[in-house]
């Protein structure tokens, strides 16, 4: 029994302190260092922030570098697959096109309208830039459904920054490393998005399901009945978790659970956009301490310079060209002129030969009829007539001998 | 069978390679521990590791392992120090198993490995949801579980071929 004892205290001391060969540390040594990595990474301290963000961005990197052949293959994959369906898809996104586009002038009438209703509330009105992200890492996994994304703090991006797949909203940024940040997707189970359905206007909460949809929960038992089957989903922005009014997915009713399916394959994810956003005060209305030495103002300020100063020299541009146009202008209608003053002289000429023509053919028309009828007309002895030359002669030579 | 000169460095690039594969299973974006079918999955690290921490193989150092865990954890997004805990703690039963095992046999190892994953993976789930408040499916570890034990039979035949390919 003591034997049996004694070797298994041995074996234990032999696995937990003896450094085999070329071990470096024994295990008992890396054991504590974990327990104390743990610890440490749940402290908030500044050097061990700043230490897992380096760790983090060599990992990242290297990740994406070990992935690189994956990605090939997978992409290579999908892009065959693509090329088979591309006349099919050709047809299908032509006819979405006709009625996108009439949606989004639809759309641009309610932005304007919004504009106008938030001015009248006296509201501040969020201007958002959104900046391309690359997804350097997507590792699917059941704790965390994240994604890395190659912008970070020094980019703008802060924890809650919304990250969306084109119009669509994916997440929110969790974790922020100085060039790369971790984006927590909306399936995943810890993620919960405060939304409004359409129609109806009921609010509710999904929460994510770890797999690629989420649920409704958190909603009132009489409303669940008044939600429709493929009714829309969009964030309400209470809690100001994320900005309101963004499509986030259509809903499907299964035996009283309702689930929400996402407008965004979240396994397809390449590019995303982060949105930085900044408030702009209407300064007539609202007097605020604007902080002016702030490289983001300056930047905006150089920004709009360079955009007037462009506009300037367009118009300038513009302005040299409608001079030289009106010169040619003037010197074509100074020959257009010249031109109708010749033709007028012209047809002036021609006009008087034509009138001349007339008046030959009368004398004419006059002679022929005075050869015939002078005998009638003229005056001789005491035979009735007018004196030749006379008007009322000529009156009586045209009249064919008639008085 | 495939013969390899010792002074190679093609050799020398074999040798390594248990460890090259822990850290490319760890790196890569497509990890089997999470392969995207429903009710399957396994965790590829804890199977290299017991083995060749039981075969006591000299490439195969700890320190690689526990840094191998640590870049787990943040390529998947725990908290850190997570998987380089259960890494070790693999470690630490393979060692007390070769320790302890005058004549190995198979079924044993693998029943035993059955018993220390069980182990591990409660340890991660209990540290997880208690300490972490992190919100887990519970099946997830349950199927994991199972079929990593199941892997380990033909998973251990394809380490014994690269073992003795080494050996000749």
């Amino acid at each position: 029994m003591a034997s049996s004892r004694d070797d298994f205290i041995i074996a234990i001391r032999s696995a937990f302190l003896k450094k085999e060969t070329k071990q470096k540390f024994s295990l008992l040594t890396l054991l504590f260092i974990s327990i104390l990595i743990i610890f440490l990474s749940n402290l908030n301290f500044k050097i061990i922030n700043n230490l897992r963000s380096v760790i983090n961005e060599v990992v990242y990197r290297s990740s994406f570098i070990v992935s690189v052949p994956e990605n090939f293959a997978y992409n290579s994959y999908f892009k065959i697959i693509e090329y088979s369906n591309f006349y099919g898809e050709y047809k299908f996104n032509k006819k979405e096109l006709d009625n996108l586009q009439s949606k989004d002038i639809l759309n641009e009438i309610i932005i304007s309208e919004n504009k106008e209703l938030k001015n009248l509330i006296e509201d501040f009105t969020l201007t958002t830039s959104k900046i391309l992200a690359k997804v350097i890492v997507d590792h699917e996994s059941p704790f965390l459904k994240t994604i890395i994304i190659n912008k970070g703090s020094q980019d703008g991006l802060k924890i809650g920054t919304n990250v969306y797949d084109k119009n669509y909203l994916i997440g929110r940024v969790i974790e922020t490393n100085f060039k790369s940040s971790r984006v927590l997707l909306l399936s995943d189970l810890n993620s919960s998005v405060p939304i409004s359905i359409t129609p109806g206007n009921i609010q509710a909460i999904v929460i994510g399901d770890g797999e690629n949809s989420g649920e409704i929960k958190y909603i009132k038992d009489n409303l669940l009945e008044d939600i429709q089957d493929q009714s829309i989903g969009y964030t309400s922005g209470t809690g100001d978790l994320f900005k309101s009014g963004i499509p986030v997915g259509r809903l499907s009713v299964d035996n009283g659970r309702v689930n929400i399916n996402f407008y965004t394959d979240f396994t397809q994810l390449k590019y995303v956009f982060a949105e930085i956003e900044k408030k702009e005060i209407d300064s007539d209305k609202i007097i605020t301490q604007v902080d002016e030495g702030t490289s983001l103002e300056k930047s905006t300020e150089v920004i709009k310079l360079k955009l007037l100063n462009d506009q300037i020299k367009i118009l300038n541009e513009t302005n040299n060209r409608f001079i030289e146009e009106n010169n040619n202008l003037v010197s074509e209608t100074k020959n257009l002129n010249i031109e109708n003053i010749n033709l007028k002289q012209v047809i002036k000429k021609q006009t008087d030969e034509i009138n001349q023509n007339k008046i030959d053919q009368k004398e004419l028309e006059f002679l022929k009829l005075n050869f015939l009828y002078s005998s009638k007309c003229q005056k001789r002895g005491f035979k009735k007539g007018y004196k030749v030359g006379t008007p009322e002669y000529r009156k009586c030579i045209l009249s064919r001998g008639k008085f | 069978m495939i013969s390899l000169k010792k002074n190679n460095w093609f050799y020398k690039l074999y040798t390594w390679l248990p460890i090259l594969f822990l850290y490319i299973s760890v790196l890569n974006e497509f990890d089997l521990n999470y392969i995207n079918i429903e009710y399957f999955s396994f965790n590829f690290p804890f199977l290299l590791i017991f083995y060749f921490a039981v075969k006591e193989y000299s490439r195969f150092d700890f320190l690689l392992v526990f840094i191998a865990g640590l870049i787990n954890d943040t390529v998947v997004g725990l908290p850190l120090g997570i998987s380089s805990l259960s890494y070790i703690l693999v470690c630490i039963f393979a060692s007390y198993l070769r320790n302890i095992t005058i004549r190995p046999n198979l079924i044993k190892d693998w029943f035993y490995f059955l018993f220390i994953i069980s182990l591990i993976n409660s340890i991660n789930y209990s540290v997880l949801f208690f300490f972490f408040s992190f919100e887990l499916d519970i099946m997830f570890y349950a199927v994991n579980n199972f079929f990593t034990f199941l892997l380990y039979m033909p998973i251990t035949y394809l380490f014994d071929k690269y073992l003795q390919a080494i050996n000749d």
